[in-house]
């Protein structure tokens, strides 16, 4: 599975592919690819052309012609969806569980990450595998959900989010990284009289920044995304992140799709918006999340 | 160990220290739970807290294979999830390469085209589940107007006969994780060195034989790593089936069945299930299957990975 570095997937997310063409590329060749990627196209923005358009629509229009374009910008759906889904606390709670597990997290992992790395632990070698071969072991599904229903954190925003303070996935990214590193950068850091925290908290940190930017954005966005966990661990609706609020939401309002397709809306369009602004990290870090180092 | 420069006596346990949250959160919630899932296979523990557990042998595994009521639909969901793992992976790996191919080129708008193919995956499984009901919505829905109104198909799409609403799942599915494979095979393609494909051109190779003997070979890596993402991926995948289909008679797979006997979420039986030791036992047999293809699939890329790059 490491046949591929994280690094050469960073840089296929970086680097654009437009090199030279490696010939005078016969016209129709040419024509084809377009053609081809066009269609792609059309299947990849087709579920989200149909959302604008169905969340524009009043409800009556949509089912009489559930495919005709809308005729006007009609927002009333958004305003509906907002007071409906309760919102801002579903984003609030979605935003808190993201922000405080991912940092804890990252913190705690870069802590296991350099005395991994560097060898400073007994049986470093060993620790690193017992990471490694979590990618490979069962769904902990059934004795984890006895953990916390033992610890008394069932439906419980802090035994939900005991969850995301693991990922053994960018532990590996971090070590793989902090490997690269010089050694001598510890030895006259220490020959100054660096104390060890601080010199992870301020050289360390500050030197792997490439590889901590693309274990965040795979965790937050993990973290945003998930859907089975406080489907199984939190009950009350106030504690709901926005997943869970929306398969709920579509389970009252299901068929009233423009408001629905407002609330999906009102999800995907900032996400997509800090996608295009963060394209480079979220592909390098999704992919390094999927590779697995 | 590598020598200790930051400090003597006590100090020497500062990266341990450091290094304990970490771990024991990663040994507590993950690795911990995740071997006790073996055990917690034999035994009768419920879901409902109170409840005394029973070790009760292999007796889970038995009646999820061979002797129980359901072992029959059992063998099905195992079945169906190998259909899924190989149209998924065929298909994924198979467009995955023509996309990157196709990118490859040097194209104008390139970039744009890999930003949007890679799209679906930072959305998640909620978003994409529900902006796919809704485009096959099948009362004049756009792709119900394209199949049934235009071509003429009586199609009922994700309502429809199991086996159609499974097909569509898998379409979803590839539609939600190919830009991952196919920003894998990118990066693959950006190590070929351009002077192996001038050369090729001057011995006269055409566009296919150029793919066969000079491309292909050489990103042998990168295929594998997509074979291996995609079975492992496709095998333990449902999330979407939560969304798009609920729990369907006829359109179980191995994962969801784990996650609806042990939480609950069976449908038309009375009374919900809560049978956790038996979903255990279920996910291990899930692990096994996974274990054994990812392995052997492991084992024949590594063979071909010698044989062609020594």
């Amino acid at each position: 599975m490491s046949t591929i570095t994280s690094d050469e997937v960073q840089s296929a997310a970086t680097t654009t592919v437009e090199k030279p063409s490696r010939k005078r590329k016969i016209n129709w060749w040419r024509i084809l690819s377009y053609l081809v990627l066009l269609i792609f196209a059309i299947v990849y923005l087709g579920p989200l052309f149909m959302l604008v358009n169905t969340s524009l629509k009043t409800t009556p229009d949509f089912f009489k012609n559930a495919t005709s374009l809308a005729t006007s910008l009609n927002f009333d759906n958004f305003v509906e969806a907002w007071e409906k889904a309760s919102f801002p606390r579903l984003l609030l709670n979605s935003v808190i569980y993201t922000a405080v597990s991912t940092t804890l997290y990252i913190i705690t992992a870069i802590f296991v990450a350099f005395p991994l790395a560097r060898g400073l632990v007994r049986g470093h070698k060993f620790l690193y595998t017992l990471f490694v071969i979590a990618l490979f072991l069962p769904a902990a599904l059934i004795p984890q959900f006895q953990l916390i229903l033992n610890l008394g954190l069932y439906n419980n925003p802090v035994g939900y989010m005991l969850f995301f303070l693991v990922n053994p996935i960018g532990i590996i990214i971090l070590v793989g990284y902090i490997r690269t590193l010089p050694r001598e950068l510890d030895e006259s850091a220490a020959m100054d009289g660096c104390g060890y925290f601080r010199f992870v908290w301020q050289i360390i940190i500050p030197l792997s920044r490439p590889a901590i930017a693309t274990v965040i954005v795979l965790h937050a966005i993990g973290i945003w995304n998930e859907l089975i966990l406080p489907t199984i661990y939190l009950t009350s609706e106030e504690y709901f992140p926005i997943t869970r609020g929306l398969i709920v939401f579509q389970g009252v309002y299901g068929s009233d799709w423009p408001t629905l397709a407002a609330a999906v809306m009102m999800i995907t369009v900032p996400m997509l918006i800090l996608f295009l602004f963060l394209q480079r990290h979220m592909i390098s870090g999704l992919t390094a999340g999927a590779v697995k180092g | 160990m590598t020598q200790y420069l930051f400090g003597t006596s006590w100090k020497r346990w500062l990266p341990f220290l450091f290094l304990l949250p970490g771990l024991l959160a990663y040994f507590i919630i993950a690795l911990g739970p995740s071997l006790a899932t073996s055990v917690f296979s034999l035994t009768d523990v419920s879901g409902i807290p109170g409840i005394p557990i029973n070790w009760i042998g292999f007796e889970n595994y038995d009646e999820f294979l061979l002797r129980g009521l359901a072992s029959r639909d059992n063998l099905a969901a195992i079945t169906r999830t190998l259909i899924f793992m190989f149209f998924v992976t065929t298909i994924q790996f198979t467009l995955g390469l023509v996309v990157a191919l196709l990118l490859n080129q040097g194209l104008k708008g390139t970039r744009y085209f890999r930003v949007l193919f890679f799209m679906p995956v930072i959305l998640g499984v909620t978003i994409q589940g529900l902006i796919w009901t809704l485009f096959l919505y099948p009362l004049g829905g756009p792709v119900a107007s394209i199949t049934n109104d235009f071509l003429g198909l009586n199609l009922g799409f994700l309502g429809g006969p199991p086996r159609e609403a499974f097909a569509w799942v898998i379409v979803v599915q590839i539609w939600a994780n190919m830009g991952i494979t196919m920003v894998i095979f990118l990066a693959g393609l950006q190590t070929v060195p351009e002077e192996l494909y001038e050369v090729a051109e001057i011995d006269g190779a055409n566009t296919w034989e150029i793919f066969r003997n000079v491309t292909w070979p050489l990103i042998t890596p990168v295929v594998n790593t997509n074979l291996i993402l995609n079975i492992i991926g496709s095998l333990q995948a449902w999330q979407l089936f939560l969304v798009l289909t609920g729990y369907k008679a006829g359109t179980q797979v191995m994962g969801y069945l784990v996650y609806a006997e042990g939480f609950g979420q069976t449908s038309g039986g009375a009374g919900a299930s809560f049978r956790q030791g038996y979903a255990a036992a279920a996910s291990m047999v899930l692990f096994v299957i996974v274990l054994v293809l990812g392995l052997s699939t492991q084992f024949l890329v590594q063979r071909r990975e010698r044989r062609l790059l020594g």
